[in-house]
């Protein structure tokens, strides 16, 4: 019986860690799929792996928000892709403290990118938040991309 | 018989790969002295987002069409004798962006040896499975896929990071941080002395912000000795930036469409960085006495 339960404990524990592995493995395949997107121009320097639940009963959309240095004088690309499984499109926001300086959707146009330039002036701290339409749950990552001058 | 010992083989292999954090500090030559980290771990992570990538500085400098030296990488030879996690994820950091000053100069041939060390340090603080040092050597030195190589060296000093910040190893995750910072300042603040450029003494002058931004997360580990002597070198460092002047000027951002229908957002507010040549000089001397001695702490 012991013999049995240690079989089946070994055999779960490293079934866990196979697909830790395998998981792990296909996220940094999807980061590298959604860097190469943002084009041959620009260099890879952080990317933003976002998963979030649907909205709650208030309506309020669950958001992913991630503060980041920006240097003046560069060109950053932010960039992103949905997963494939997600059900919500994904939109990628930039503030600069409560201002918004950019966004991958514009609802009062209906322009939608999946990738924007930003020629930053101004070094500081600014915020990347990413969230879903309609507040649906998602899976999505985000990059930023350093463009060459 | 075997397979029970097979059985037992393989669950000390996943509790060791699954170890929790509180082993991962006891390591050989240093443990996280005794007092209470006084920032969030969530702030930590949110400041350490600030601190300069790998990459980053050395995409600016040879964006400004500034040729490439071996000069300003570090010493390889040490690494063999450290065995103090302290030690191995600042040097880590440091070969991060030497590294990164390699891979953007496309000397991929000469970046084996970095490689090696990282690996070899990555290992010594129980992170290489974020390195996978066969596929980056093979890309280093088929010299066929330079943007992978660079994916792969900038993603994987990213996981390392996260790693250690989610195994309660925030101590070496800011070493590892301030490791490339210091690494990177010394190499603008080297390219700047033989290329006086605008933009780079703006540069290194906007750096005042990431110092403060690093000595705030450093200062949480103050207690402990190494921490401190640090501290105290970059402390000498931020007395010569509280010189540096940064204003700014407060517009809209300007959204151009472009021909191949990007969008590019041009901010219009824009920061002033006065820095006198004195000022940029002191800093340049202190950079450099500082980065050498850590090198050889």
């Amino acid at each position: 019986m012991k013999a049995k339960i240690l079989k089946i404990s070994g055999l779960l524990f490293l079934a866990m860690f196979l697909l830790n592995n395998v998981k792990a493995q296909e996220e940094q395949d999807l980061v590298q799929k959604c860097s190469v997107a943002a084009g041959a121009d620009a260099t890879y320097l952080k990317d933003f792996v976002v998963k979030l639940d649907a909205a709650g009963t208030d309506n309020r959309p669950p958001m992913y928000r991630q503060s980041l240095a920006l240097r003046k004088n560069v060109t950053y690309r932010f960039s992103i892709c949905n997963m494939e499984e997600s059900e919500g499109e994904a939109v990628l926001r930039v503030y600069d403290q409560a201002n918004m300086i950019l966004s991958t959707w514009y609802p009062d146009s209906g322009k939608e990118f999946d990738k924007i330039n930003f020629k930053c002036m101004k070094s500081g701290v600014y915020m990347v938040v990413i969230s879903f339409k309609e507040g649906k749950k998602g899976e999505a990552i985000g990059i930023l991309s350093y463009v060459s001058n | 018989m075997l397979k029970k010992v097979a059985y037992i083989i393989i669950l000390i292999l996943v509790f060791y790969s699954c170890k929790g954090p509180n082993n991962e500090l006891n390591m050989p030559g240093y443990e996280l002295a005794s007092g209470d980290i006084q920032i969030p771990e969530e702030a930590m992570e949110d400041i350490i987002q600030n601190i300069s990538s790998p990459i980053e500085m050395a995409a600016l400098i040879k964006d400004l069409g500034l040729n490439f030296s071996d000069q300003y990488l570090s010493n390889l030879d040490l690494v063999d004798n450290y065995s103090s996690s302290f030690k191995m994820a600042y040097t880590l950091g440091m070969l991060g962006a030497d590294l990164g000053y390699l891979n953007v100069y496309e000397r991929t041939g000469s970046s084996v040896s970095y490689l090696a060390a990282i690996n070899k340090l990555a290992d010594g603080l129980k992170v290489s499975q974020f390195f996978d040092f066969n596929t980056i050597k093979r890309l280093a030195t088929s010299n066929s896929n330079l943007d992978s190589l660079i994916f792969m060296s900038v993603h994987s000093f990213n996981e390392m990071d996260k790693h250690l910040q989610l195994t309660d190893r925030s101590n070496l995750s800011a070493l590892m941080i301030a490791g490339v910072w210091i690494e990177g300042m010394f190499q603008v603040t080297q390219v700047s002395l033989s290329q006086k450029d605008p933009v780079l003494s703006e540069y290194i002058g906007e750096q005042k912000l990431i110092l403060n931004n690093l000595l705030l997360i450093l200062k949480n580990y103050e207690r402990d000795d190494q921490f401190a002597a640090i501290i105290k070198d970059y402390e000498e460092l931020k007395k010569s930036f509280s010189k540096v002047d940064i204003t700014y000027e407060i517009s809209d951002p300007e959204p151009v469409e472009q021909e191949d229908g990007m969008l590019m957002v041009v901010q219009q507010e824009t920061s002033i960085i006065s820095i006198s040549d004195n000022v940029l000089s002191e800093i340049i001397e202190k950079t450099k006495t500082i980065r050498n001695k850590h090198q050889l702490l």
